[in-house]
């Protein structure tokens, strides 16, 4: 079965087949293509009744804008949150797979999660990977122990603070966090304390933009706000849409009618009707 | 593979062309507690017995019912240990399969899955088929469904089944009872019904397990109390 | 240079009202060199689900085999079409197994649901998924087709305004980017029908 010809579905893991390939390539001189990243402004904080967690919604690859309102803050756990930012297929996997662990970890114990225990996973994982798994995290939750907040690098280390910033807006949104964040905050202290960071970092960093996600996680309950606030709206499309004036030239057209699809009607009821 | 001349499987044809370690398995589940499950119109219910060696075992930490997704469920007739293996591969495979496709496992998808690597315990070396036959019940985008998985890896699909001790009894009440267009109330009720049938001692909501899903496509196992319920509305 | 750059490359897919409209230019080059002028970037996956490769052709076609042999295997086992959703997750899934080595390729997807509702979705060689609600665009014209298709596109077109738009952006685009081009290849596909149209371009 392991080394069977055909190409079978996969048992997880990498495959690295086509590295020495790719490698001989790029020694030639053809360079690979650069990978979609999340410049991203990602925060969180603790609050007096739980943990809310923010990020921008804008993916770049290279300097072009190539999701203006993507979501970058990912499902865990029913009672935690995680905000990616680094290298986009790499927090979306990495997320997934860690939340699926938890999942499979809470159907055998019959318990809800803990934050640690996904803060031990994610770690686990990016420190095998040794920062290759371009992944820089914040993990938020609220659990039996309480509300937690971490911030998680790629290569795997980890801090434990009230309040946290991430991404290329890390700096632009801790300044504003240094200077008005303060211990037992309300839920719209939070809130608003979480839009000016996010904010901060769309205005003032350039890998950041569009609009503010927010989700706040209390005990036994969460809110996940998507575009709590768009700053950003389009100002430019005109409503009547663009008319051209020459059509374009078609060399050839060919139509494929689709199979009508079987409406299936169940005897009984179509009878009564 | 092939690391010892010993590892040949246990399970080989009987000249008569039978395999009679998998018999051994059904006379296992045959011998086990009753369980049984009935399809209802909008919804499936899953009922087991659940007598315990002892007063002195704490009910509470037995289940017999488990989740496999949230919109599967299982049971067994037959042992105890061998269901936890095949829960744990189930829910592992339903999970890959959530992660490949970013959408829940179908029921027929996971019940095949369950199915093949029950057939596996019967062809492998150095293993014994799994004691237990299982009562899936799932809704899915086809619905609300109920399987019937056996030791042998064979699988049907059941408007309402029983399996274990008291099989035959079991199946007749509920082929006297069941109706195509029964609510799953309904069902719940002939479910309990049918358990009380070969009951020994005084049913209730400590000493049987029920798990319902419906149209909204979560599986929960009913807690003793609401059991007791359910019981109080038979009588 | 980038290796995407080597064959030449651009697709574009866009939303109507119930439709949707993939289209692709006609190009296959060795970096300045044109090799043929009539290739295939868009293939069919079942009859409501198409799934354009930009990027290396030589990766294009070989995750097309890989893409078409899971997707027959699925149907066999399911009996029935794959979603456009859980195909783009399948793509993604297969391109993030190599995220050490990945294929130098991007997907655009287009699909209809069985509802009828459009899907379009486009990622990049290592599975990050972008699912967009009105277009979305790969290959060495894409940052000319995200200028073009940001003014041109306006919500719930029918299928010939569609068709107009999405060729007209393409045309626009490919003519500023010297590595696709040599004429278009649009499919718009409605409920009832797929209407596969070849256009004509510059041919220089």
């Amino acid at each position: 079965m392991a080394n069977s010809a055909i190409d079978v579905p996969p048992r997880g893991g990498f495959s690295f087949d086509l590295c020495r390939r790719n490698e001989m390539l790029t020694k030639k001189g053809v360079n690979p293509p650069s990978f979609r990243k999340t410049g991203t402004t990602i925060v969180g904080l603790i609050f007096q009744d739980g943990v809310i967690l923010g990020a921008d919604t804008r993916a770049t690859e290279g300097p072009i804008v190539c999701d203006k309102n993507c979501e970058k803050i990912h499902y865990m756990a029913p009672n935690i949150y995680c905000c990616g930012a680094g290298t986009a297929a790499d927090t979306e996997a990495v997320t997934d797979m860690v939340s699926s662990q938890l999942q499979l970890h809470r159907y055998h114990t019959g318990r809800e999660s803990r934050v640690v225990t996904a803060l031990t996973l994610l770690k686990k994982h990016l420190f095998n990977y040794q920062g290759y798994v371009q992944a820089a995290l914040v993990l938020g939750g609220v659990d039996c122990t309480g509300p937690h907040l971490h911030t998680i690098y790629p290569h795997g280390s980890t801090d434990t603070l009230p309040f946290a910033t991430m991404g290329s807006g890390s700096l632009a949104a801790m300044a504003i966090f240094e200077s008005k964040y303060k211990e037992g905050l309300t839920r719209d202290e939070g809130i608003q304390l979480v839009v000016e960071a996010i904010c901060s970092g769309i205005f003032n960093d350039l890998g950041s933009g569009s609009n503010v996600d927010v989700c706040v996680i209390t005990k036994g309950h969460k809110e996940y706000l998507r575009n709590h606030l768009l700053p950003n709206p389009r100002t430019f499309v005109s409503s009547k849409g663009y008319s051209f004036a020459k059509k374009t030239e078609v060399l050839l057209t060919k139509i494929t009618p689709l199979k009508e699809k079987v409406e299936v009607i169940e005897g009984g009821d179509a009878m009564e009707e | 593979m092939g690391d010892s001349q010993y590892s040949f499987s246990l399970t080989t044809f009987s000249p008569s062309g039978k395999l009679v370690q998998i018999e051994h398995a059904l006379t296992a589940v045959g011998s086990g507690q009753t369980s049984l499950g009935i399809k209802a119109a909008n919804g499936v219910v899953i009922a087991t017995e659940k007598k315990l060696p002892s007063i002195l075992v704490d009910e509470t930490s037995v289940q017999k019912i488990q989740t496999l997704t949230p919109n599967i469920g299982v049971v067994y007739s037959g042992m105890g240990p061998d269901f936890r293996v095949l829960v744990r591969k189930s829910r592992k495979q339903a999970e890959q399969y959530y992660r490949l496709y970013k959408e829940p496992i179908p029921v027929t998808q996971l019940v095949r899955e369950t199915a093949a690597v029950m057939q596996e315990f019967t062809q492998s070396g150095g293993v014994r088929p799994f004691g237990v036959s299982l009562l899936v019940a799932g809704y899915d985008d086809k619905g609300p469904q109920l399987y019937q998985v056996d030791p042998s890896g064979s699988y049907f699909s059941w408007k309402a089944s029983a399996m274990g001790k008291n099989v035959s009894n079991a199946k007749t009440f509920l082929e006297k009872r069941y109706t195509e267009d029964m609510e799953l109330d309904d069902a719940v009720h002939t479910a309990i019904l049918t358990l009380k049938e070969g009951f020994e001692g005084q049913i209730s909501g400590k000493n049987i397990e029920i798990g319902i899903i419906d149209a909204d496509k979560k599986f929960r196992v009913l807690t003793p109390a609401e059991i007791d319920d359910y019981l109080a509305e038979v009588e | 240079m980038s290796i995407s750059e080597y064959n030449g490359s651009a697709l574009v897919a866009m939303v109507g009202k119930n439709c949707f409209a993939i289209a692709s230019d006609r190009r296959l080059g060795v970096q300045l060199q044109t090799i043929a002028t009539d290739f295939q970037r868009i293939y069919k996956i079942h009859d409501r689900l198409l799934v354009g490769l930009a990027g290396l052709a030589t990766d294009a076609q070989t995750l097309y085999q890989r893409l078409v042999f899971r997707h027959k295997l699925y149907q066999l086992r399911e009996e029935r079409d794959m979603k456009p959703e859980t195909f783009a997750s399948l793509v993604s899934a297969l391109l993030y197994e190599k995220r050490f080595g990945p294929y130098f390729c991007q997907p655009v997807i287009a699909g209809l649901s069985d509802e009828d509702k459009p899907f379009i979705c486009t990622m990049d060689s290592i599975g990050a998924k972008e699912l967009a609600k009105d277009f979305v665009v790969a290959g060495t014209a894409s940052e000319s087709l995200y200028g073009a298709c940001e003014a041109m596109f306006k919500p719930d077109m029918e299928p010939e305004e569609l068709f107009e738009t999405v060729s007209q952006a393409l045309l626009a685009s490919v003519d500023r980017d010297c590595l696709s081009g040599w004429g278009g290849h649009v499919y718009i596909v409605t409920p009832t029908e797929i209407k596969e149209r070849i256009l004509k371009g510059r041919m220089d």
